[in-house]
């Protein structure tokens, strides 16, 4: 126990050196980056559904036409995006919210946007990791190629894809408090999302549902991968599917960040 | 352990300058939508002094230490960390100000020796391995470097948490009942740990609802509800100075005491 002398002997402590945003960036990214490589459901979901998906598409394939087989390559990217955004992201955001981990962090002098721009960041690196992953299997396994420029293409469109299903992951967290509902809620939404993807570009279900799943977020995100892939063969629909997407990523976040609350109380 | 802390109270002297002052508040308003949480709460902690805010459930308490961390913003009033003004410079406040929360958490897959590594960057102080151990080692915790925030005890976490406040030895230090749900030899490791923070030249604002921690470890308290601070003393000058009020003296149970003083002065009533 510290005496009425120490006490008196105490010099007046000085300021703290203010920490710099390159300093709080780095220590952020770094302890996200753990975390999700620790998330082992996170990337069972982000990695293993789109590998299973690839084999169950070009399985069938082989047997009916679904489609474009670069198509059906963005569509099981869309599907990883989707997994990671919406049953990763979102969750993991609400879960840290309830225990008071984003209080935490809120009372350091870390902005409130460096926490989360830190976080999506270390989402779409995952996501172009998982595309890589994704990629790769499809060239090896279903002799998928893209020329050099296709590559460079694609990974440069999965940023804008990604920032359409972190948008929807950011527009969930900020719309639904309690992680649990969230939980549920997102499972809710992931279904539609995958099979909207899936099936934009077929009219197995008729051209009504061709249209809405084409125009959808994940439709718009695999319209935008699949032009990506093969530039030559892009159309004037691609384009229109980056200023959807854009749209798209606008409104969700714009919603999810208005009502964004950084406690559950 | 009550008389040390309390002989070691520093005096007070109206004549000690702005200068001196390791937080001042003047005149804090929060509201909750239409609910006026904090109504005029005015306060000044002075370095090296530790300082309680005593007060019933929904008293004020938790809402006055989040506006002064920057946690949610009053409609009206100043804060001032030292020479910082906290509602204009809220990141070099933050900078100053070492914080435990009433339930805090860490990221749950991170390791204590991560979680040392997160919150050391964050605010710019830089720690090697060596050096983190060392830290962990101070509060008992140099074994559980490798162990997951989760799997330490209530005890070690809460010294974590005391640890991860101070790791940029900041000039003040606001613990939200930092003892409770603690057993009584944890809660007293605390006050030992309170107490060397004061040694070495910090100030300390606390909350609680444990009139004898005001007693043992707290220069002064303010006594707060309703959103108001109701009275503010040093622990033996506010049983002194209510000795014979009638509203305390109706609920002292022989000698009075700080509790009855805390009873005598926000009533009987339960609260949520």
């Amino acid at each position: 126990m510290t005496d009425a002398a120490d006490t008196r002997r105490a010099a007046t402590i000085p300021a703290p050196a203010a920490p710099t945003l390159r300093g709080i960036l780095v220590s952020l990214l770094r302890a996200d980056a753990i975390v999700q490589l620790r998330n082992g459901r996170a990337l069972a979901l982000g990695t293993v559904l789109p590998l299973v998906l690839l084999w169950a598409l070009f399985a069938a394939k082989r047997a009916t036409t679904l489609g474009d087989p670069l198509f059906l390559v963005a569509s099981c990217l869309s599907l990883g995006m989707a997994s990671m955004a919406v049953l990763g992201y979102s969750i993991t955001v609400a879960r840290d919210r309830e225990t008071g981990v984003l209080q935490r962090l809120r009372v350091t002098p870390a902005p409130t946007w460096a926490i989360m721009l830190s976080r999506l960041i270390v989402q779409v690196v995952a996501m172009m990791a998982m595309a890589v992953v994704v990629l790769a299997a499809a060239f090896l396994f279903e002799h998928v190629e893209l020329s050099p420029i296709g590559y460079v293409l694609t990974i440069v469109v999965l940023i804008l894809a990604s920032a359409v299903f972190l948008s929807i992951g950011q527009l969930l967290v900020g719309l639904i408090a309690s992680a649990d509902t969230l939980s549920a809620g997102g499972r809710l939404i992931y279904m539609p999302l995958v099979v909207l993807g899936v099936f934009g570009h077929t009219s197995l279900f008729g051209t009504t549902f061709e249209m809405v799943s084409r125009w959808s977020p994940s439709g718009v995100a695999s319209s935008l991968m699949s032009g990506a892939m093969d530039p030559g063969a892009s159309t004037g629909e691609t384009w229109l599917a980056v200023v959807a997407a854009a749209a798209y990523t606008v409104v969700f976040a714009g919603i999810g960040i208005r009502w964004f609350r950084w406690t559950v109380r | 352990m009550v008389e040390t802390a309390v002989e070691n109270a520093r005096p007070l002297r109206a004549s000690e300058g702005r200068s001196n002052l390791a937080l001042e508040v003047t005149d804090l308003r929060v509201s909750y939508g239409p609910k006026r949480a904090v109504d005029g709460v005015s306060l000044e902690i002075r370095e090296r002094e530790i300082f309680g805010l005593l007060g019933p459930n929904g008293a004020g308490k938790t809402t006055t230490l989040s506006a002064i961390e920057g946690l949610l913003r009053p409609d009206a009033g100043s804060i001032r960390v030292g020479d910082v003004d906290a509602r204009t410079h809220p990141s070099a406040a933050r900078a100053r100000v070492g914080v435990q929360l009433q339930s805090t958490s860490f990221q749950s897959s991170l390791t204590v020796r991560e979680i040392v590594r997160l919150y050391a960057g964050l605010y710019g102080v830089e720690l090697s391995n060596a050096a983190i151990l060392d830290a962990l080692a101070e509060i008992h915790l140099d074994e559980e470097a490798r162990k997951r925030f989760r799997q330490l005890s209530g005890g070690q976490q809460q010294r974590l948490s005391l640890m991860i406040a101070t790791i940029h030895d900041p000039p003040l230090v606001l613990l939200d009942e930092p003892t409770a749900g603690l057993d009584p030899q944890a809660r007293r490791q605390l006050w030992d740990r309170i107490e060397r923070m004061r040694g070495r030249g910090r100030s300390i604002l606390l909350t609680t609802h444990s009139m004898e921690e005001a007693q043992s470890v707290c220069d002064r308290v303010a006594i707060m509800d309703h959103g108001v601070i109701l009275t503010v003393d040093r622990p033996a000058a506010l049983v002194e100075k209510h000795r014979d009020d009638p509203q305390v003296r109706s609920v002292a149970r022989g000698e009075v005491t700080l509790e009855d003083v805390f009873i005598g002065l926000t009533g009987r009533d339960l609260r949520d």
